[in-house]
């Protein structure tokens, strides 16, 4: 079997690494990781899934990278400089970097990285994010490269980080093969990928950097069971597991063999309501549903109270986040008196449509909102049915009745705009982008946009803050909670850290 | 009989483009567009459409049916829209772990089913009848999947005797294959007694015990002998229920069977990947019953078929 | 009964006693099977009765709690009375079989008995659209109609229905094969009478029996397909208190809480099992071997 013959290569290597560098660790080692989704392309320009983010993040690096305190650091980017507008950028890049089939990394793979996601014909799954603000990319010498934006934007550099700005190799790309066979430059290289069973990365040896202290290789698996995962990590048969099923954390956090993580996630979990739907075109309906909602009850019983609730549509690890709004608290009466106002006093009757798992956010909601006298039809739907009924335009939803969303986004700590702009902007209505209500204000679109190009941090945030107290007052959705990371290693297992949204990464992960 | 089989064997390319033409219609009808699917919610429409045309989902539908049917032929099922993988690599790799298991469990199910099945009728109307089919019945009115968490809950989790997950060792069989060995195991069970007692009644067998044959050998030679004719003829036709158990017993254990890969392929609307996986699943199920046709007919000659 | 003044009438009374006491004996897998489906009927039909809960009623303040005097089998994720739901669940089964296998014979039956009767073509373009449906995975044919029609309870019994044709179609098709080669039908089809009488009168009346058999067999299978299809996220729309959807909704908390998921499973279990007795008793009763 190849796997062990891999076994034994990164054994080897192992050993040889570990007479070289005198590191403690000298013999093999592998940590498996298990998710809850199966990774959906090794290109990581191809896709836009967290946990195949997270799966690939050992492999691929962007010119700038985030460190474990989320800041940013030089990646294969050793500096950079922004013109006084904010719009051309140079990048000088490190020296003697090779990707993992030999290809060295210089301008010519920047630029070609960069020009793929603007080349229309080739419809990767990640390029949208760059193709709303780049407007192109230029080799000045061999290490150093110029982008020019369509306009300042403060996004770029943490867009950078993410998979969009990964860097893979030209050459590889070119042969067509990258979605099944990842080649990139990070610590990690793909050692086998088998769709139905795992991905294994081993160390790459030529890596810039030093990875001499983290494992020899890692194991991806996955499992769309919840108490697999928690079984999986009871036995052995992972290392890591992410997310945690909220269900078993407590049990997973009493157990000494066991160590739960618990950090603040960037997912906000709200109901998108359509706001060409005849009751909830109305903004006293809106906000009377948002009265109605019991947060506190929804994040015990859904995450065992491991979640905040929402007081903004920024999550709580978001630049310029307000901790202190507090809009709607539970107030049945309100909410009855505004319906009452808005001639809805005998309630009405809506539907909602939504995922599998999230199924039990509408049944909480139907008994939530039933007090009130609206009566919520749950649809629960199969994912592909989901997205297509989720992401239908206007004269769809009027159709087939759909008058609200449960979903949830995450910008991680990307900025603002990367929440505001596809869920409010009068410019993203679905099917284009997740403006799933067709929420449109021209308040809201102008401050986003100055906000978007204002350069200084203490200024925007300012705007922002405006910006979460006008979507709060017209409320187009109703804010549900923010989820909390929730990952678990077993004992002994050390030096794996998580982005917020779930990202967890494990390149720099020991094992005892 | 000739003319049976010659009939069986152009039945079997009309059942197969019966099949394709109605799994390459139903999942274009699914809603959720492979390309949304796949290119996830941050993906813009323009993202979306290009990744539609690339992946040739843009022409009409007959076109379209045409290009498969004309590459299938050549024995070509295209590329999984997930992993890139040609169809027939992904299959080749999980085709064995499905059929090893699927193996597997039948042979328990007949080394249990038909013993437990030919005591119940040895012993009819008495206790070890009535125990043997109170299991049998109970097991099969489990839901799997309730039954293979609990189980390995109990067994990996609890006692460690098991592994959980994966398809690593000749242990790891052991979880998986019972599950799935259950609900056959259950059927064979009631149709060796059904028939156990059939024939035990027949004349001949009479005549033999009256003659003075040893017991055990008229049980073992003559009456199983017949009795077996009911039994491959469930076998045979259960295959295709076996293949759809397993579609829920290789999610729970991360086996990597076709089934697991039908499910993502759904989920992920890899029209590629249910195309072919249907088609192979189709003609292994039309093939083992044709099989076990000929079975039935080279172990009774008096029976026809029409 | 010692009491009553009568003498002849408990002496009868006793004979008869005796003698279904005798054809309980003879048919313990109508008694036993009848009994189990028996209270499954009552529970459906005195569930506002004994349920003694709402089973809609949520309480977020008391999740997942183990039995007790209160909730006798617990209560699940969003703190309804499980005890309730299991009970009106009943309703929900029952018509899920009653619609499968309705749906499932209204199709099959005439299917079988027209390609039967009419033989040649017809015959041939029947039997392939059944050899078709008969080889497709029954699990993924679900997967896609359910996906295709959109989830609702109705939709699930056509998509498990489907699968259950076939069977139907082939019965009855081979019961009017037999049958048409008996004489008294080739005499009747000789004499002139209309294939219509000979179909409602010889036909249809030959394969009530084996269809019943047959329906009370499939019975079980539907409910464990519809708990699979649950499984799969296919399955009934919440809060339904349908058996399956329960289950499977319970299976997320295997290893912290078991009672979601036992209670319903129990449910199922005895009213597949129960539905498998009959059917058992009743193909011997029915067997024309007899």
């Amino acid at each position: 079997m190849p796997s062990l013959s891999i076994l034994r290569k990164s054994l080897l290597a192992s050993v040889f690494v570990g007479a070289a560098s005198l590191s403690a660790a000298a013999i093999a080692q592998e940590l498996t990781v298990m998710q809850s989704e199966a990774p959906r392309s090794m290109d990581p320009g191809d896709q836009s899934a967290t946990f195949t983010n997270a799966l690939l993040a050992p492999v691929y690096e962007g010119l700038v990278l985030r460190a474990p305190d989320l800041s940013l650091v030089p990646g294969l980017a050793t500096e950079w400089e922004p013109n006084a507008d904010g719009i051309e950028w140079t990048f000088t890049l490190r020296d003697g970097v090779v990707f993992h089939d030999g290809t060295p990394f210089d301008a010519d793979a920047v630029v070609y990285n960069f020009e793929r996601h603007l080349d229309t014909d080739r419809g990767l799954a990640a390029s949208g994010r760059l193709r709303t603000f780049l407007e192109g990319v230029e080799k000045v010498d061999d290490y150093t490269v110029k982008f020019t934006l369509q306009g300042p934007y403060p996004a770029f550099l943490n867009i950078l980080t993410t998979n969009a700005g990964q860097i893979v190799s030209p050459t590889a790309d070119a042969e067509g093969n990258l979605g099944a066979a990842s080649v990139g430059t990070g610590p990690f290289q793909m050692a086998e990928y088998r769709s139905g069973e795992f991905v294994l990365q081993e160390k790459f040896a030529d890596y810039w950097g030093d990875n001499s202290q983290s494992v020899e290789a890692i194991r991806w698996t996955w499992s769309s069971e919840p108490s697999v995962l928690s079984m999986a990590l009871q036995t052995g048969d992972a290392d890591v597991i992410n997310p945690v099923p909220p269900a078993f954390a407590q049990v997973i956090d009493a157990n000494p063999e066991l160590e739960l993580h618990v950090s603040d996630g960037s997912a906000v979990f709200w109901v998108a309501l359509n706001t060409e739907a005849e009751a909830l075109s109305d903004v006293r309906v809106r906000q009377a549903l948002n009265f109605a909602t019991d947060r506190d009850g929804i994040v015990n019983a859904i995450m065992s109270g491991y979640a905040t609730p929402a007081n903004s549509p920024l999550a709580t690890v978001s630049e310029g986040y307000n901790p202190d709004l507090d809009p709607y608290p539970l107030d049945l009466d309100r909410a009855r008196e505004l319906l009452e106002e808005a001639g809805y006093g005998d309630g009405f009757s809506m539907s909602v449509v939504v995922q599998e798992h999230e199924s039990r956010i509408g049944e909480v909601l139907q008994a939530m909102w039933a007090e009130i006298g609206v009566e919520l039809d749950v649809r629960r739907m199969e994912s592909g049915v989901w997205s297509a009924a989720a992401f239908g335009n206007v004269e769809q939803k009027a159709q087939e009745g759909v008058d609200s969303v449960i979903a949830s986004w995450s910008s991680g700590v990307n900025g603002p705009d990367l929440q505001f702009r596809p869920l409010y902007h009068s410019s993203s209505f679905a099917p284009g982008s997740a403006n799933l209500g067709f929420y449109h204000s021209e308040e809201f679109d102008s401050l986003l946009d100055e906000a978007a190009a204002t350069v200084d941090v203490d200024a925007r945030n300012a705007i922002y803050g405006q910006l979460q107290e006008i979507v709060n007052e017209d409320a187009p959705h109703v804010l549900l909670y923010v989820s909390r990371d929730l990952y678990a290693t077993r004992e002994g297992v050390e030096n794996v850290w998580m982005i917020p949204g779930g990202l967890v990464r494990v390149d720099t992960a020991t094992k005892r | 009989m000739q003319g049976y089989i010659l009939r069986k064997l152009i039945s079997l390319p009309l059942i197969l483009i019966g099949v394709s033409l109605l799994v390459f219609i139903s999942i274009r009808m699914l809603p959720g567009e492979p390309a949304r699917v796949m290119a996830g919610p941050e993906a813009t429409q323009e993202a979306v459409d290009a990744m539609t045309v690339r992946l040739g989902l843009h022409r009409s539908i007959p076109e379209q049916y045409a290009t498969f049917a004309i590459s299938a032929l050549q024995g070509d099922f295209g590329e999984s829209i997930r992993s890139r993988l040609p169809v027939w690599d992904e299959i080749a790799q999980r085709l064995p772990y499905t059929l090893a298991l699927a193996v597997t469990s039948y042979i328990l199910a007949i080394a249990v089913g038909v013993p437990a099945g030919m005591l119940a009728a040895i012993y009819r109307n008495r206790p070890p009848d009535y125990i043997v089919m109170v299991f049998a019945i109970a097991g099969a009115s489990i839901a799997n999947f309730w039954m293979a968490l609990l189980a390995m809950n109990y067994f990996s989790v609890h006692l460690g005797w098991l592994p959980l997950l994966g398809a690593n060792s000749w242990q790891s069989y052991i979880l998986p294959s019972v599950t799935l060995a259950v609900l056959p195991m259950a059927v064979i069970a009631r149709m060796t007694r059904s028939s156990m007692i059939e024939v035990l009644s027949q004349d001949y067998i009479r005549t033999a015990r009256a003659k003075g044959l040893p017991v055990s050998k008229v049980y073992w030679s003559h009456a199983l002998r017949n009795a077996l004719i009911p039994i491959v003829t469930i076998v045979g036709l259960n295959f295709g229920g076996l293949i759809g158990g397993a579609v829920v017993t290789e999610t729970v254990f991360n086996w990597p069977g076709i089934g697991r890969l039908m499910v993502d392929a759904v989920r992920y609307r890899d029209y590629p990947v249910i195309q072919g996986v249907t088609m192979v699943a189709v003609f292994g199920v039309v093939v083992i019953n044709f099989a076990a046709e000929m079975i039935i007919a080279a172990l009774n000659p008096r029976i026809r078929f029409d | 009964m010692s009491a009553s003044p009568n003498i002849v009438a408990p002496a009868r009374n006793r004979i008869r006693l005796r003698r279904s006491w005798a054809w309980c004996q003879q048919n313990a897998n109508i008694v036993i099977g009848g009994f189990l489906i028996g209270l499954i009927v009552l529970a459906a039909i005195l569930a506002p009765w004994i349920a003694g809960a709402d089973p809609y009623a949520q309480n977020l303040a008391n999740t997942l709690q183990p039995p007790s005097w209160e909730h006798p089998f617990g209560t699940d994720d969003n703190g309804r009375d499980i005890f309730a739901r299991v009970i009106y669940g009943a309703q929900i089964s029952l018509l899920e079989v009653f619609l499968s296998v309705g749906i499932a014979t209204a199709v099959g039956v005439p299917l079988g008995i027209i390609a039967g009767m009419t033989g040649r073509m017809v015959d041939h373009v029947i039997m392939w659209i059944m050899d078709v449906l008969f080889a497709f995975p029954g699990i993924v044919l679900a997967i896609l109609i359910v996906s295709i029609l959109g989830p609702s309870l109705f939709n699930l019994m056509i998509a498990i229905a489907l699968f259950a044709i076939p069977v139907y179609a082939r019965l009855s098709r081979n019961i009017t094969l037999g049958l048409k080669s008996m004489e008294f039908i080739e005499a009747a089809i000789a004499l002139g009478v209309p294939q219509w009488r000979i179909l409602v009168h010889y036909i249809l009346r030959n394969s009530v029996g084996p269809i019943i058999v047959q329906s009370t067999l499939t019975a079980g299978t539907v409910i464990l397909t519809a708990a699979s299809l649950s499984f799969l996220g296919l399955g009934a729309q919440p809060p339904i208190p349908e058996w399956g959807a329960m289950m499977s909704q319970g299976r997320n908390y295997l290893g912290v809480n078991i009672w979601m998921s036992l209670f319903p499973g129990l449910a199922i279990m005895i009213t597949v099992l129960g539905f498998n007795i009959l059917g058992d008793g009743l193909r011997d009763l029915l067997d024309p071997r007899k």
